[in-house]
């Protein structure tokens, strides 16, 4: 297990999702514009044939199409830096060639990056070849090998597995949808930003780059809404004539809530950490309301960020906006239940809140 | 003692910052000079100067992704974790920082 925590594949993947995710949103937001108006995404724009709609989302679809090339290039560069990204990038273009996909990108990024590293570290050249090896050596061996093992060995298999994957989630009837989005909901609010939350997107964005953009709505949708649902929970509270956050909190809340509005769910933190327990059951109960509501209406919005700016770009923007309206009552109400009064001592003792051990597995020393 | 660190997170729009803020304001309490410099998807801001790494008895960074420039910080202790744990806990991993410091010397 220690040598596989080792390589760090988790690291790899999201540093390369940390590339994807403003080409995704540029790119979202462009075909959904341009398909809003009547443009259609082409594979070449005809002189004279085209409107500027035509040009937007065919500006979009390109650029999303390019994701298992970001993914595949994002994760070699990591793995292996600079002379990691050629061959990456040549992998990637392979895995679209022979439609593995995004995961086909994911695999082929580990092989190029792997592969680029071992061919630095055992391939030796005299003084005077040294040049070749950035410029010649890598770029070519690593892509040689890496892209026949992607067409001969792993592109039909993954291919296989990705269309599976792709039918049956398309196939779902709504109950299991309101299942899966309850999960889905209830995964990506536990930890408010964190690991398990980035985990579950990297999922739900393999399959938005697949072309289902249901999950990862739903995922966004209760990120958008958690923060939001703090807010509602304030006034909620006040109606029964309770007080659930303390001035330090409140102050807290003026920012986080606008925050929320456009996706980042981070800025509750604070909040949380004085109520872990309390905090994540109603988080979770709103999350998995909101999910589930978002997967049965069908909302999908093409960008995989945002908040309320992804309403627009969902075939149906009111899908989204039912969504976050359950979610954020649902959190704010169970918050406003289960939360406690606020006392005196509780404000002073918020000071002085004892910190989480730190595990010594999780730190590296060099 | 002197820390310097760097902080990225996944999004890089807001782990990152909190973990900077968290990080240099726990620093600043024990009675350390620290600065932080974030990457986020904005690029590098608050860079570290080669002085203030030069000076610096640690190294700490707080990432979920790979970072640029870690090649500034060669021959230093280092120490590593996820930006998770430099929110979460900010004093203890200043203490763990000290702590290595000193076995050090």
């Amino acid at each position: 297990m220690s040598k596989i925590k080792n390589l760090n594949l988790k690291g790899h993947l999201l540093t390369a999702i940390s590339y994807l995710i403003p080409i995704v949103c540029g790119a979202g937001f462009l075909i959904a514009i341009g398909m809003a108006f009547g443009g259609t995404s082409q594979s070449e724009l005809i002189q004279g044939e085209f409107t500027i709609w035509d040009a937007l989302a065919t500006m979009g679809g390109a650029g999303l199409g390019l994701l298992p090339v970001v993914i595949s290039t994002g994760i070699s560069y990591s793995i292996a830096g600079k002379p990691g990204i050629a061959p990456g990038f040549i992998i990637g273009l392979t895995a679209n060639a022979i439609g593995a996909g995004f995961i086909g990108g994911i695999l082929g990024g580990f092989l190029a990056g792997y592969l680029a590293v071992a061919i630095l570290k055992h391939f030796k050249v005299p003084k005077w070849a040294k040049g070749l090896m950035p410029t010649l050596i890598i770029p070519f061996f690593t892509s040689i090998i890496g892209g026949l093992i992607m067409v001969y060995v792993i592109g039909l298999p993954v291919a296989g597995f990705t269309s599976l994957l792709t039918n049956a989630l398309e196939g779902l009837g709504s109950s299991s949808l309101l299942v899966f989005g309850a999960i889905v909901g209830l995964l990506s609010g536990v930890d408010f930003g964190g690991p398990i939350n980035k985990t579950v997107f990297a999922f739900v964005l393999t399959m938005q780059a697949e072309g289902i953009n249901g999950p990862i709505t739903a995922l966004q949708l209760v990120n958008t809404a958690t923060p939001i649902g703090f807010g509602l929970a304030y006034f909620i509270a006040k109606l029964f004539g309770k007080k659930i956050y303390t001035p330090v909190e409140k102050e807290t809340l003026k920012s986080a809530v606008p925050m929320g509005v456009i996706n980042i769910v981070e800025g509750v933190i604070p909040i949380v950490m004085n109520d872990i327990v309390r905090c994540v059951i109603a988080v979770a109960i709103g999350g998995a309301a909101g999910g589930a509501t978002s997967m049965v209406l069908g909302a999908d919005a093409t960008v995989p960020f945002g908040g309320v700016l992804m309403l627009p770009t969902m075939s149906q923007p009111w899908t989204g906006a039912v969504a976050i309206l359950v979610n954020v009552l649902v959190t704010g109400i169970a918050l406003a239940l289960i939360k406690k009064n606020v006392t005196e001592e509780d404000v002073k003792a918020q000071e002085e809140v004892e910190e989480d051990d730190i595990d010594l597995d999780d730190i590296q020393i060099y | 003692m002197k820390i310097v660190g760097v902080a990225a997170c996944t999004v890089g729009i807001a782990h990152t910052y909190i973990a900077q803020e968290k990080l240099e304001n726990a620093g600043k309490k024990a009675g350390h000079e620290i600065s932080v410099e974030t990457q986020g998807t904005i690029g590098t801001e608050s860079e570290l100067t080669q002085e203030q790494i030069a000076e610096a008895d640690i190294v700490i960074i707080a990432a979920d992704v790979k970072i640029a420039g870690r090649e500034r910080f060669e021959g230093k202790r280092i120490i590593q974790v996820t930006t998770e744990i430099a929110v979460k806990s900010p004093n203890k991993l200043i203490e763990k920082a000290v702590e290595v410091v000193n076995q050090k010397n």
